[in-house]
């Protein structure tokens, strides 16, 4: 077993730097969706945002990066609230036509980052003082990726405490169980809404910020982050923090240990655990105790 | 009372398209008209718009520059260049090469980005008998035509070059890992049809990484670190070379186990993305922007003046199609017409190029030297010859 774990000990700790990334990233699709009843497929496209952000402001140091992600989270805060206005009226016409629009979103949107990146991939660099390698146990890893595994797990024990544990996250958790109810207590309920989706969708910019040098910025970045999102989200359970983070952790290990172990089945690894999970738990392995 | 307006309405629609598409009356009375003293419409079919347009941006300044440094003529002719857009698909490839050929009615036409566009439009050349002079893509499956000619390679030689190069270089066993599509698989077998009779032996079995969608590429580099290899031979271009050999670095590989590959890990935008981590990145190519020979002294010099960048094997291919227009062209003389360039081609000989001197073969492919080139201070360096190949 030592032996084993000193093998793929690097394929270990990446799927949970890489799980922690598409946490990050599918906590805000999970929420919007699971609790708010809104589909959102341009959360790919968010990601994207934050990581055009970060390549636009990184200038190789640890302000660079805080100002990025200054800028990121409000880019996703505006886009989050901006996609409110537009989903709201679509409300009561089911998830068809929120897709429709959300996917028309993405195209645009993509055409105009095109327009203004250009078409090729634009990978950026770490921070200087966390570029290089450190030595994990003998094996070299890149700093950057422990220090993201760090600040990503930091935020999502905050999401956690503020969805779970927080007055705030109550009165989120009974909009969704009642809204006539909360909007009886004289809350408004449309308040709620905007705030759970701009939190969810600066969520997903922050990711793009932080996940930059892991996942850089360039054409086709939104679609593949957006189909690894909606497998989180499906594997995980929709609408809870907990559910996210399991499925998150889950689909990482997969797409670094289960893709070194068995290389000849990795375009059909992740496809494969997800309908096993949903053969063996149909509503995803922690489902949210409010709406199912 | 309706059947008896659907004939109408139909043709009213059809007029409709063929005057807003401008393939009505306008071309009717134009004939042939690069059969007489005034300028040829040469077409020029490249991307203007999605994932390969920097290619197709190359591919479209080399043809222009040598037209323009040699005085808007080719053959002694006046030019006219005709660009269609290739788009990303073979589809849009299609129609854009039949607006080129049955629209426009070039003489011939040059570009070409994609291996599917050229299986697409392979007959439509064949057909109307309009050479095209390719400068990029050259599938291995491509044989057998009359029409179709490229500057540029078979698909499967950069791998080829290498191959003997590796095996002699290594010390141990290599590793073998490319995207997991047509050009990957090519580049595997080019490689090893000269990498295992040179006495080469491969680390482990060779990998296909999924493609497109592979990022994340730690999953095999520890793969690569745990087999015990020498070297690694892999083959990645555009996004996917950025991310590989950044990772490479990243994961402390680089400097310890040598990575070899066909030249495009390292050519033209991508090796700005990759910026330090393509340092010592030794690979095959046709060309590089420091070879030393007086075509190339002329070609290089002249392409950072116009677009500030080293020229890249495509602009130094699709300057090499203008250049065997111009000969083709001046060599059918009095009468110029698509047919006669074709039999010219054929028979152009040796072309001066900056790749070094080379000539086309039977097959309609470049016979042609080969260089191992190095990365070094973020450009493609000549650090060897690895022959020629082609014949």
């Amino acid at each position: 077993m030592a032996g084993w774990l000193d093998g793929h000990l690097v394929g270990v700790v990446d799927g949970i730097a890489f799980g922690l990334l598409l946490f990050t990233i599918a906590v805000g699709l999970s929420l919007v969706f699971g609790m708010m009843d809104v589909l959102n497929l341009a959360h790919g496209t968010l990601y994207l945002a934050g990581a055009y952000t970060a390549y636009a402001l990184s200038d190789g140091t640890l302000p660079g990066l805080l100002l990025a992600l200054a800028a990121g989270a409000l880019v996703g805060a505006l886009g989050g609230a901006v996609l409110t206005l537009l989903t709201q009226p679509l409300a009561r016409r089911g998830h068809l036509d929120q897709a429709v629009l959300t996917l028309g979103i993405t195209f645009i949107v993509a055409d105009l980052f095109a327009a203004a990146f250009g078409g090729e991939v634009l990978p950026t660099d770490p921070p200087t003082p966390l570029r290089g390698t450190v030595d994990l146990l003998g094996h070299t890893y890149p700093t950057y990726r422990l220090v993201f595994i760090a600040v990503a797990a930091c935020l999502a024990v905050l999401v956690h405490l503020l969805f779970e544990r927080s007055s705030l996250g109550a009165l989120v958790r009974a909009t969704v169980a009642d809204r006539d109810m909360v909007r009886a207590q004289g809350v408004d309920i449309r308040k709620v809404l905007y705030g759970v989706f701009a939190l969810g969708a600066a969520l997903a910019t922050v990711g793009g910020v932080l996940g930059a040098p892991i996942l850089g910025p360039g054409p086709g970045v939104d679609e593949s982050v957006l189909v690894l999102s909606l497998v989180v989200v499906v594997v995980g359970g929709l609408g809870s923090v907990r559910g996210a983070l399991a499925g998150a952790l889950l689909v990482g290990q997969v797409q670094t240990l289960g893709v070194a172990l068995l290389p000849q089945y990795a375009p059909f690894l992740l496809f494969g655990t997800m309908l096993l999970v949903l053969v063996v738990r149909p509503h995803g392995l922690v489902p949210s105790a409010v709406r199912t | 009372m309706a059947g008896r307006f659907r004939p109408l309405a139909l043709i009213t629609v059809t007029t409709g398209l063929l005057l807003a598409t401008g393939c009505g009356g306008a071309s009717l009375g134009t004939g042939d008209d690069n059969n007489r003293s005034g300028p040829v419409k040469i077409g020029l079919l490249v991307p203007r718009s999605g994932t390969y347009k920097a290619l197709g941006d190359e591919m479209k300044q080399g043809f222009e520059l040598y037209v323009r440094e040699y005085g808007g003529r080719l053959g002694g002719r006046e030019v006219q260049i005709v660009v269609a857009d290739e788009g990303e698909t073979a589809d849009s490839g299609k129609a854009a090469a039949e607006k080129l050929v049955k629209q426009d009615r070039v003489l011939a036409v040059g570009g070409v980005v994609s291996s599917a566009t050229v299986n697409g439009v392979k007959d439509l050349f064949e057909s109307s008998k309009i050479p095209l002079v390719g400068s990029n893509a050259s599938p291995t499956t491509l044989t057998g035509t009359k029409y179709i000619w490229r500057t540029s390679y078979v698909n499967d030689e950069p791998g080829k070059a290498l191959g003997a190069h590796v095996a002699e270089r290594a010390g141990g066993p290599v590793f073998l890992i490319a995207a997991g599509y047509q050009a990957g698989k090519d580049e595997i077998e080019g490689f090893k049809s000269t990498f295992l009779p040179a006495g080469g032996t491969i680390a482990g079995e060779e990998v296909y990484t999924p493609f497109p969608g592979t990022k994340n590429f730690q999953p095999y580099l520890s793969r690569i670190q745990n087999s015990g290899a020498r070297a690694v031979f892999c083959f990645y271009a555009g996004g996917a070379a950025v991310d590989f050999v950044k990772q490479y670095r990243d994961f402390g590989l680089a400097g310890k186990i040598p990575l070899y590959a066909p030249g495009f890990l390292t050519e033209g935008g991508v090796l700005g993305g990759q910026g330090d981590a393509a340092e010592g990145i030794r690979t095959a190519l046709n060309y590089s922007a420091d070879l030393d020979n007086p075509a190339n002294r002329r070609f290089a010099p002249a392409y950072r003046a116009a677009h500030g960048t080293d020229p890249t094997t495509y602009a130094m291919a699709s300057w090499d199609a203008a250049q065997v227009l111009d000969k083709a062209i001046g060599a059918a003389g009095g009468t110029v017409t698509s047919e006669t360039v074709n039999a010219a081609l054929a028979t152009v000989g040796d072309i001066d190029s900056p790749r070094g001197t080379w000539r086309f073969n039977s097959g309609g492919t470049p016979i042609q030297p080969w260089y191992l080139r190095e990365v070094r201070q973020g450009a493609n360096t000549v650090a060897g010859d690895l022959g020629r190949l082609g014949g």
